[in-house]
């Protein structure tokens, strides 16, 4: 039997406990009202005792309780079961929001003077579902990490041994880690004659390469990296080798200790290239030393040549002309037709060996001008009138159009002079009948000169032809004794040597022909 | 009384036809194919000019001028050089020759008697 003291002191410690344990509890009559709530309950649940005790515990908190769920322990499982563990109760309160509790009920049968009482523990785990949930996120991601690691390690692996250049992974002791696929190939090495090997070891020794030593143990401790390292070795195996190292050291993923990735590449066949590269420029290098000997030894041959032929041909013409002039006494008109011919075959052959040695001393950079100050207006009409007896002769109409404000030039006269000469006598040459003219302007720090013709013209198709030298246009106007086919040429190459430009502009057959150049007021040479 | 004139030229050619050029002209004219049998003739005739191809088997024509000039005999006679050379530089070893002239090769028959005689008178 219990006495009333002994269950007042019974109901207290029991009471303590309630009130001591950190979990809600609640005590419920058989009718499901509120006997007494531990002081966590209040805290958790924020509800006052004065309006907690007696009441129906759905309408706790401003019938905030009435929960389906719960309804449904109390009245229908509890009454068959007398116990329920771990119901999980999901609701939202309106004071404290949505929360997840694990409900815990016993039913006792006379207790504390009742028929019948409820026991209901109420455990908030709203907040360790949260940290569960937080686990799991947590757990999943490194999955996904793990996961992508691995790939990330697959991806390295698949690089390692997908590209060209041996790649070797070496530990902090310069152990061999991995091995690329092609560092095998390239250096006849086996797997397992490899990995965990001391680098020097590699390939029988093969790898104890001072240079490489001075790399990995004195270089890399103190900068990390190094880059484009040459390193030349002779490996018994595959021969003398010329490699270029890249390493870097790295901080392992795991933190766990450093390691060295080298990456060797063999530029062997590289170097070789490239020297046979240089071997081939140096040789290029001579054979245009070469060439351009030879191009100024045909120069000076065809300057010694010109000279040696002009000498007789000097006295060939000499003598003629003598004849002709009948200094010596009358010729018959046999004589006289054939010293004629002698004559002008003579000034013709005299005419392009001239020229030649011209062509040939320009083109060896020896063509020399003597620059001064020269009046271009007053060569203009002196040169056209050298002509005017061939433009008579033709009953040519020859028309001049030079700008009385042509100032002087800084030029070599006698090369102007023979400039002119050639295109004007070109263009009386190539003009049956009609005009030939002549145009002279300044054209800012230049003057322009064109001398134009309404004659033969020039077909497109021989355009690039007419400064190729000894290419005249086959007409039966022009006769081999008209000209020599340097004219042109050389006229461009004078004007070229006087900073200026040369053009010759023809629409075409019998469309006449002009030659416009450009002569500059000051040379540039004189500066 | 007619000008005597020496021609030194290596060239029988051009020797042939200054001589002959000369002659209708006037000119008494002595001949010589190299520089020294030149000075000794000059020596010897002391002629109204010396016609002198620059370029000599024995020596520059310059070089011949330079004796000349010391001898006292032909240090006066006037000197009248053919040359091919229409360069500077190639006329610049005649300019400090006193007296001296110059005329281009190849000679042009009509105007070189002409010539030779201005330069003297």
């Amino acid at each position: 039997m219990v006495s009333k003291e002994s269950t007042t002191n019974v109901q207290e410690y029991a009471e303590s406990i309630i009130d001591t344990i950190r979990e809600p509890l609640i005590v419920l009559d058989q009718d499901l009202r509120v006997l007494s709530v531990s002081r966590s309950f209040y805290e958790v649940f924020k509800v006052k005792p004065e309006e907690t005790v007696g009441q129906l515990i759905y309408d706790l908190g401003n019938k905030q309780w009435d929960i389906l769920k719960l309804r449904e322990l109390l009245e229908t499982i509890l009454p068959q079961e007398a116990t329920f563990d771990d119901y999980e109760v999901e609701h939202d309160f309106a004071t404290i929001g949505k929360r997840i509790m694990l409900l815990n009920a016993r039913q006792i049968k006379r207790v504390l003077g009742k028929e019948r009482i409820i026991l209901l523990a109420i455990e908030d785990i709203t907040e360790r579902r949260e940290i569960e949930a937080g686990f799991e996120k947590t757990r999943k991601e490194l999955e996904i990490i793990k996961k992508s690691a691995d790939e990330a390690i697959e991806f390295a692996e698949s690089v390692i041994n997908t590209i060209r250049e041996p790649l070797i992974s070496l530990d902090q002791d310069l152990r061999v880690v991995s091995v690329s696929r092609s560092f095998y190939e390239v250096f006849k090495v086996k797997p397992e004659e490899t990995v965990g090997q001391l680098i020097y070891d590699l390939g029988n020794k093969q790898w104890d390469i001072p240079q490489l030593r001075d790399l990995l143990e004195t270089v890399l401790p103190q900068k990390t990296t190094f880059d484009n390292y040459e390193v030349v070795h002779n490996f018994t195996t595959i021969g003398r080798r010329v490699m270029l190292l890249n390493a870097r050291q790295i901080e392992s993923l795991s933190g766990r200790e450093r390691f060295i990735l080298l990456a060797i590449e063999d530029i062997t066949e590289r170097k070789e290239i490239e020297d046979g590269l240089e071997k081939a420029h140096k040789e290029l290098e001579v054979l245009a030393a070469e060439l351009e000997r030879t191009a100024r030894a045909k120069s000076e041959f065809l300057a010694n040549m010109s000279h040696e032929l002009r000498t007789p041909l000097n006295s060939i013409n000499g003598f003629s002309e003598v004849l002709y002039d009948e200094t010596f006494g009358k010729l018959n008109e046999k004589q006289k037709k054939y010293v004629t011919n002698v004559l002008t075959s003579g000034k013709h052959l005299l005419l392009l060996i001239n020229q030649i040695l011209d062509m040939a001393k320009v083109e060896a950079g020896k063509m020399k001008l003597s620059l001064a100050f020269i009046p271009i207006k007053n060569i203009l009409y002196e040169i056209s009138l050298l002509v005017e007896d061939m433009v008579g002769k033709k009953q040519l109409d020859m028309q001049l159009e030079i700008d009385e404000d042509l100032p002087e030039i800084e030029a070599d006269e006698l090369k102007i002079k023979e400039i002119l000469y050639n295109l004007l006598s070109n263009a009386v040459k190539f003009t049956p009948v009609g005009k030939i003219g002549m145009r002279a302007k300044r054209k800012g720090s230049s003057i322009e000169i064109v001398v134009w013709d309404r004659g033969i013209g020039i077909a497109k198709e021989n355009m690039g032809k007419i400064f190729e030298g000894f290419f005249r246009v086959d007409t039966p106007y022009s006769r081999v004794t008209e000209g020599t086919g340097l004219g042109l040429p050389l006229s461009r190459k004078l004007v070229e040597l006087h900073g200026g430009e040369l053009f010759v502009e023809s629409d075409g057959l019998n469309k006449g022909t002009a030659v416009r150049f450009s002569l500059p007021i000051l040379s540039r040479k004189a500066v | 009384m007619g000008k005597k004139a020496l021609v030194i030229d290596d060239n029988k050619n051009n020797l042939m036809l200054e001589k002959d050029l000369l002659e209708v002209a006037g000119f008494e004219v002595f001949e010589a194919e190299n520089a020294s049998s030149g000075i000794v003739i000059a020596r010897m005739e002391k002629p109204d000019v010396i016609i002198m191809d620059v370029r000599l088997p024995d020596m520059r024509g310059s070089e011949a001028a330079r004796i000349l000039r010391q001898d006292r005999e032909t240090s006066d006679i006037p000197i009248i050089f053919v040359t091919a050379s229409v360069f500077p530089e190639g006329k610049e070893e005649l300019k400090d020759i006193a007296n001296s002239g110059f005329i281009g090769k190849p000679i042009n028959t009509r105007t070189f008697a002409k010539e030779v005689r201005e330069y003297i008178e």
